[in-house]
Order: C-alpha cells, then structure tokens, then sequence
C-alpha cells in the first residue's frame, strides 16, 4: 500500500491511500505513484509462467535475516510459503512454529539439498544463509529450476557472485539480490522525483553514509540446542561460536563494511547512476579480540558526474556508541540535501538559499511536504511573536509495509511477468564488486582505481 | 531477612544486565548462571524486546501499529503473530476490566468515538474511526512475558525481569531464597514481598502526571494514589495496575473477585489496602 502524502494548498495535509487513488483533482498524482511504484520496469518473465497461481517458496537459511524476511513473506498473498531448511533445529523450528501460528504450517528440512530432493512443485527460493553458501545454494537452485532472491552480499568472495550470474544467465532463471531499498517506495520517489526529475539537490557534490554501532556480546545459544562438532564440520564451521558469530570470520563472511556497507554503498551507485572510479579506505580490528574482521572503517569512492565532476561519497561503519544520528545514507549538493534512511523519521530535506528552485512549488507539486509556516510580514511592517521555526520539508511518501516486503514482491511480480527486477545479480554484482574493493583497500592501505569494465560481471 | 524465621538470607551471585527499549530503562537479572552465558541469554531477551518494539511502538514509523493507524474503514492489514497475540490479550483485559483498560484510551482525545475494529484470522480490519492504539499499558508486560519465554528457552530459570520500574516479572527464585525481594512504592519501599513466578505491575501519578484516561468517559483518571496489581503475567498485571487508577474501588473488588489468579494494593494514607482471593505472596 502506498501513501504519498500530500501538500498542496493544504500543506502538511496527509491524504489517504483512497484519497491519493481516488482522485484526479491531485495534479500529477498518477505520475507520481508511478515514480515510486517498485515494480514500473518493464517485465522480463514470461506472464504465462505463473499468472493467476501462487508461487510455491521455500525459505533456505532460518536465522536472524531469515525471520526478519519471513515476516514479509507471510503477508505476501501471491505466493505459498511451503518449506523452509536450516542446519540448526533451534532456528528451522521458530520458523516453522510462526508458521504453524498464523494456520500456514511448512515443512521443514535440514539443508537445502535435502529441500531440493523432497519438494518438487517449487517455484522459487529465498536465500538467507550465511554469505559463505550463498553462491553454492542459488547456484543450486538455479541449476534446479528455480528462481532465487538471495541476501546480500551475494557471496564472500568475488569469484562467488561471478559464478551466481553466470549460473543465472545459463539457466534463464531470475535472480534478485536482498539490496531491499532498491524496491523501497521512499527511495525510488526520492531518486527518481527529487534528485533526478526535480534537481533540488543541484550539483551533487558529495555523499555521506553511515550505521554505526554499538558494543555488543558475541552471540551465544541456548545450551540444550549445540549442533553436533561433524555437523558444524561439514558445513564448514569451526564451532558453534563461529557458526552464530560466521559474519566477522574470513572465509565465511566479511564483517560489517560487507554485512551494513552493503546496503548504503548500493545506494551510492545507484543515486549517482554508476560505479566509482576509486576507492581508498582505512580501518582494523580494533576493539573486538574475538573478530577476524574490521569492527571499524571508514571509505572514501570518487564518482565522476554526468556533467564531469567529481562527487565524493565517504562511508563509515565503527563500533562506537549507538548515538550519533542512527543510520542514514545522505546526498548533498549546491542547492539542497536529502538524507534517506529506511527508518522515515531520519529522513529529511534542505534547501539552500541559493537555490533557484522554488520548493513551495515542489510541494504544490506534491514533489514535498513542507509544514505550514507563519507569513513574513509586508516589508514595511513586522510583528513581533514566539521565534518561528526553520521551514521543514519531507518527502512526502510513505508505505504500510515491512521494509523487505515492497523488494520482495517485486521478485515475484517479475516471476509472474508483472515486473522487471530491481536488482538482478548482474547489477549487484558491479555494486559489491566496490565493496569488495573497499575492504581490500582496508588490508592494502592502498587507493585502488576501479575500471567500468571489471564491474561488468 | 526472612519475616517468619528472622534468618539472614544468603543472596546468591546475580549478573544485572541493563537496556533501553520503548522509551524507559530496562533490567534482567539472572541468579545462579555462569555469567557468559547469562550475559548471552540477557542480549537474545533485550534483541526480542527490541524486535517488539519495532512492531508495536506507535512512535515507529514502520511499526504494524502505524501501520494499522493507517487503514481506512473496510480496509485490512495482515498481522504478525506476536502483534496479534498483544491485540488478543489487549481485548481480553478491556473485558475483563469491564473497559476500564483499552488500548483505545488515547484516541478517544483525538476522536469524536471509540474506533471500531475486528480481529480476523491473523489480520485485523478497520470497522470504523482510526485504529490509533496506544499500547503504552500493556505493551511492556506483554514484552516482558515473551522475553521470560525467551530467557526458559535458554533454560534460564531464575531471573527477575524489570521494565522501567513499573512492571517486574519475577522467574523461579535465586537458590535458598523464597523470591526476589519486591516493594510497592519508592525505593526501599517498607512495603515488600518475596515474588517467584508471578509479576507485579504498579501504576500512579507521581513519576509523569496525569497521563491516564479513562476509556469509558475520555476524562483524566480521578485516583491520586498509586496501585499495584499482581498476576501470572506481566501483561495481566501492566493492564490491570492502569485499570484500577480509573476504576472505583467497588468496581475493582469485583473484577479481582472474578480472576481468582489477580491481587490489586491501593495505597491510602501510608498503607495498602488489598483486594482479591489470591493468597498474598509471603513478606519480605
């Protein structure tokens, strides 16, 4: 359900999603649902694949991604959520019990081969294991006929997500990647109406990122719920230590530059419309003895502009304290600012004086939401009252649904032919490859160029 | 000390874990644990109060519950289990109070009426008015009851879990202790009791004003003094410690005569006068 929220003659006004549907009287609103509807591109699937059924689904990879995923799924009335598979009973089973819940029980399975083996009339699988299985099980699936989502980062290593898009392109089958924002009503209207169509930013001169975080215990288990050591063994952990913390060890994941970077440095690529020219970056394991991976960075991209300058985008991600402004991804130029966040309260909207834009207009437009303010006096006349505040803009879209759910149905919307993807494995791939890039930056202390050409996958 | 035998009780080893979630301070104390393990039980409770946070808090954008503000009359949202289980256990406290207690209290100083709603299979729709629901009375017992869940499911047994010094749900009792020691009222509160498996809700003016509203007239709460409620859960009790700052106490001596498991204090001039069938847990 999308709910622009209106501000035209009656600013800070918020229609509702029938008033915003129902009327024509709201100049441009067609064009304006279009420009933040996920799902605008043109279909690639063939619609005769699965119109008018249900798509069958299974969930591979039941911990902490995979519950927060499974809340999007259970709301999502296009598919049947059938089966789900998990090493660790202790997690496959709270998935299986929040299904049984909500009366939509699934089966459950210990790994994604014995899965692929026992259910035969699925269409499509969501992957959410740790990053280290990611290529082998969406090749997998791939190869067996499915269509995947699959979380980011589509795998530890760059060879990893090299292999996931050639297996994609082999098979034909679609393979969208977990970059949910991509699908995020908010963002695409801010990309697609502020940034782009309206200019309000102006020259875009740089960018700033970042999801800092606070200090935390490494995850435990409960004790009665140990997997056996040969299991752990064979699916290539040390020890359950390594198995609940696998996202800060080498080889199995790749640390917060790659788990939280992953989703904001996306976001510079796709705001500035192309990958970076360079990176260099700094960072260490510096406050975690238990970690292999950096607890602390901080990266700098140059982007070159349309118009041939230069934008630079610096993203940080510390263990620090979680003050500090929450997690944002913010974009500034000569004229204005936006900053974006999934979460809408930390999202916001500046204007510089200097602009030659109008933005009560914009809000006219429904382009923003600005609060009403009181009138400036005639020049020759004040009144004196309580100090008025600054002007505050918004951005005038809002969603009621879980933060995966708009990224997630687009997946199956582009299974179903209603759809083009919005973030097939090729274009993810070129976004991580400069995260890849950033963390061996890290280790290299080195600026690293980076060629169009080596994104291509 | 013991109130029967007069001995000195011999407190175990207690690991405090502190956290702030939904706006106010909250505390898990684990006794009898190896502290690592305790410290990792404590973190996977806190990450779930965090995850309802997220979905019941009306100050969270992205919450369910401004999602369910948001729906017009006719229109339905699905629900996620634990959201449905709070509006199910919230109804059953609105009947049980005969209204005194509803999740719709605040929305009655914004709306003409009391908006109407269904509870369907796993979803909820909008009958009528705007679903403004202010979980604020319920919300933190209900999320106190999940995190004791949580914490068993580690096989963590005794604990004490607190949330913003109004509600505390009390596990199985540190070793050679009969509770944990539990006051009504300020700190180092004459008024104690050694509380093991039940939960103890307090509600009163004195920390924020005049904050609670009557469901039934949309008028401020009229008593001035504190109540305390005392039940198998949290959510019982956070529910029904709001209901009695409206309630007469007539009203609420029959209400407690009917959930025999319910024990409400009232504080007058100094003491609490005590209503309910339920034996009193024993003194501290």
């Amino acid at each position: 359900m999308v709910t622009p929220n209106h501000s035209s003659e009656s600013a800070g006004r918020e229609l509702s999603r029938r008033e915003f549907l129902g009327t024509t009287a709201v100049a441009g609103a067609g064009l304006l649902l279009t420009s933040c509807s996920p799902d605008s591109g043109k279909p690639v699937a063939t619609a005769a694949e699965a119109a008018g059924k249900k798509l069958n689904v299974a969930l591979i990879g039941c911990g902490a991604q995979g519950q927060v995923l499974l809340e999007s799924l259970q709301v999502i009335s296009s598919i049947n959520l059938v089966a789900c598979a998990d090493i660790w009973d202790y997690n496959r089973k709270i998935v299986m019990g929040r299904m049984k819940d909500i009366g939509q029980p699934v089966k459950g399975y210990h790994d994604f081969e014995e899965l692929l083996a026992g259910e035969k009339n699925l269409d499509a699988v969501v992957v959410a294991t740790p990053d280290f299985w990611h290529a082998p099980v969406t090749n997998a699936c791939l190869k067996a006929g499915l269509h995947v989502y699959c979380e980011k980062m589509m795998s530890n290593t760059i060879e990893g997500a090299r292999s996931m898009v050639k297996t994609m392109r082999e098979t034909g089958k679609l393979l969208q990647i977990g970059h949910q924002r991509r699908s995020n009503p908010r963002y695409l209207f801010a990309l697609n109406k502020l940034v782009r169509e309206a200019q309000i930013c102006g020259r875009l001169t740089a960018a700033h990122a970042q999801w800092n975080r606070t200090v935390t215990n490494d995850l435990g288990f409960p004790k009665k719920t140990e997997i056996a050591p040969e299991t752990l063994a064979k699916y290539g952990f040390k020890d359950m230590h390594q198995f609940r913390n696998w996202r800060w060890f080498k080889g199995l994941g790749k640390g917060p530059l790659s788990d939280l970077g992953a989703h904001q440095i996306d976001i510079f690529n796709w705001y500035f419309g192309g990958m970076p020219r360079s990176v260099m970056a700094s960072g260490g394991t510096d406050y975690y003895k238990t970690h292999e991976w950096f607890d602390n960075a901080m990266v700098i991209y140059e982007f070159i502009q349309p118009d041939g300058g230069v934008a630079r985008a610096f993203y940080q991600v510390q263990t620090t304290t979680s003050a500090g402004g929450g997690y944002f991804e913010m974009f500034m130029g000569d004229e204005g600012t936006i900053k974006m966040s999934e979460n809408p309260n930390t999202c916001g909207l500046w204007r510089e004086d200097r602009s030659t834009k109008s933005w009560d207009e914009l809000a006219g437009k429904n382009f923003l939401r600005t609060s009403p303010t009181p009138q400036l006096a005639e020049a020759d006349k004040v009144d004196v009252r309580e100090t008025a505040p600054l002007i505050k803009y918004d951005i005038p879209v809002s969603f009621a649904k879980k933060i995966h759910q708009p990224h997630l149905e687009n997946f199956f919307n582009a299974i179903n032919g209603k759809a083009k993807l919005n973030c097939s494995g090729e274009e993810a791939f070129a976004s991580e490859y400069v995260i890849h890039k950033a963390v061996e930056a890290v280790e290299t202390g080195q600026k690293i160029n980076i060629t169009k050409e080596e994104t291509e996958a | 000390m013991d109130a029967q035998t007069g001995r000195q009780i011999a407190m175990s080893a207690i690991h405090v874990f502190k956290h702030h979630a939904m706006a106010t301070h909250w505390e898990i104390r684990i006794a009898d644990e190896e502290q690592t393990y305790a410290a990792q039980a404590a973190q996977a409770a806190f990450a779930l109060t965090d995850d309802l946070e997220s979905k019941l808090s009306r100050f969270q954008a992205n919450s369910e519950i401004s999602h369910i503000a948001q729906l017009a009359p006719g229109e339905t949202l699905q629900l996620t289990a634990p959201v449905l289980a709070c509006l199910q256990f919230a109804e059953k406290m609105e009947a049980a109070t005969n209204g005194a207690f509803s999740i719709t209290a605040a929305a009655l100083q914004t709306q003409p009426e009391k908006p109407r709603w269904s509870l369907e299979q796993f979803s909820i729709r909008c009958d009528a008015g705007k679903l403004e629901f202010d979980l604020g009375a319920i919300g933190k017992g209900f999320a106190l009851d999940r995190m004791a869940e949580r914490l068993r499911e580690w096989s963590v047994e005794k604990f004490l879990l607190i949330a913003g010094g109004s509600s505390i749900l009390a596990g199985a009792a540190p070793a050679e202790t009969p509770g944990w020691s539990c006051g009504l009222g300020d700190d180092h509160s004459p008024q104690r009791f050694f509380l093991s498996n039940c939960s103890l809700s307090g509600s009163g003016l004195v920390v924020k004003g005049k904050h609670i509203f009557d469901p039934r007239t949309g008028q401020s709460a009229q008593r001035q003094n504190r109540a305390w409620a005392l039940a198998e859960t949290a959510a019982e009790s956070d529910a029904l410690s709001t209901a009695c700052m409206v309630l007469a106490d007539a009203e609420i001596s029959k209400i407690v005569a009917s959930e025999k498991s319910w024990l409400v204090f009232l504080e007058a001039d100094g003491a609490e006068i005590c209503f309910g069938g339920r034996p009193l847990p024993p003194r501290a």
